[in-house]
């Protein structure tokens, strides 16, 4: 099986995951935690191997994905 | 093979310049969306009881899968190059813009039936973001089916290739960061409580 398709297979995984944690309303503080540092995954899955950043300098894959990790940090911190 | 290709990102740069800047917007309202549910913790959690999950759920698979069909467009363009590998490629294309547009038709269904219970921006802070995050995303999507369907017509005549394909990488890249931001934008508004 292709790598990309490994990753879209994951990147699905990790969706059914995630709404399995709203759907059965078993979403508490450790949870969201674990959510969040999934949603980070994703976010990184689809940075590295979709958009192909893997390949090129450094800051050009740091950027996208420091905004990721900012931006689900900020929503940790207004979580807890 | 040219080992400065792979210094910058793929498809022309303009694009990345265009792909931060939407980051960092549609990234602030996420911010602003998760402060200030902070200040009113019970209205964002019983308003949410309000949103279908299962309508976000089937929307970021279509994101996703569409995002692996575009990958595997532009993998065969830069791998192959005879009628068949364009005419796979272009189906692939089209298969993207097709669960891009299911996408479109679900946001609608989910848009019609809040507005049908009276629900609207000013109803509270929660769709007050709500209808402004999803309505700039839909919009977003629009854009992005718009560009997927004109790499499809190039795709289709053989104009990219192994070695010219920027403009099928610039559009893919866009349409890469609109699942990009619906993967956040999915936990955030339907699952976080």
């Amino acid at each position: 099986m292709a790598n990309i398709t490994k990753v879209w297979i994951g990147l699905l995984l990790f969706t059914l995951f995630a709404f399995l944690l709203g759907w059965l309303q078993i979403i508490g503080s450790f949870l969201v935690c674990v959510l969040l540092i999934t949603t980070f995954f994703k976010g990184y899955l689809v940075i590295e191997y979709f958009m192909g950043l893997s390949e090129v300098r450094l800051k050009y894959r740091l950027i996208p994905t420091v905004w990721l990790g900012t931006i689900l940090f900020f929503i940790a911190i207004a979580y807890y | 093979m040219n080992k400065e290709k792979f210094l910058y990102p793929p498809g022309d740069f303009s694009i990345w310049i265009i792909i931060y800047i939407e980051l960092i917007t549609f990234g602030l309202f996420f911010i602003g969306f998760a402060f200030s549910r902070k200040g009113q913790v019970e209205v964002f959690n019983a308003s949410q009881l309000l949103l279908d999950q299962r309508f976000g759920l089937v929307n970021t698979i279509l994101l996703i899968t569409s995002s692996y069909f575009v990958v595997k467009a532009v993998t065969i363009i830069k791998t192959i190059n005879t009628e068949e590998s364009f005419q796979k490629a272009s189906v692939y294309l089209l298969g993207a813009i097709g669960l891009g547009g299911v996408f479109l038709i679900i946001k609608i269904i989910e848009f019609s039936d809040k507005y049908s219970q009276g629900i609207n921006l000013s109803t509270n802070s929660f769709f007050m973001f709500y209808f402004i995050l999803t309505i700039f995303h839909f919009m977003h999507v629009v854009l992005g089916m718009i560009i997927l369907y004109n790499l499809y017509l190039n795709t289709k005549v053989g104009l990219y290739t192994k070695k010219e394909h920027r403009g099928l990488e610039t559009g893919a890249s866009y349409w890469h960061m609109v699942d990009l931001l619906w993967i956040v934008l999915f936990p955030l508004v339907y699952i976080i409580r």
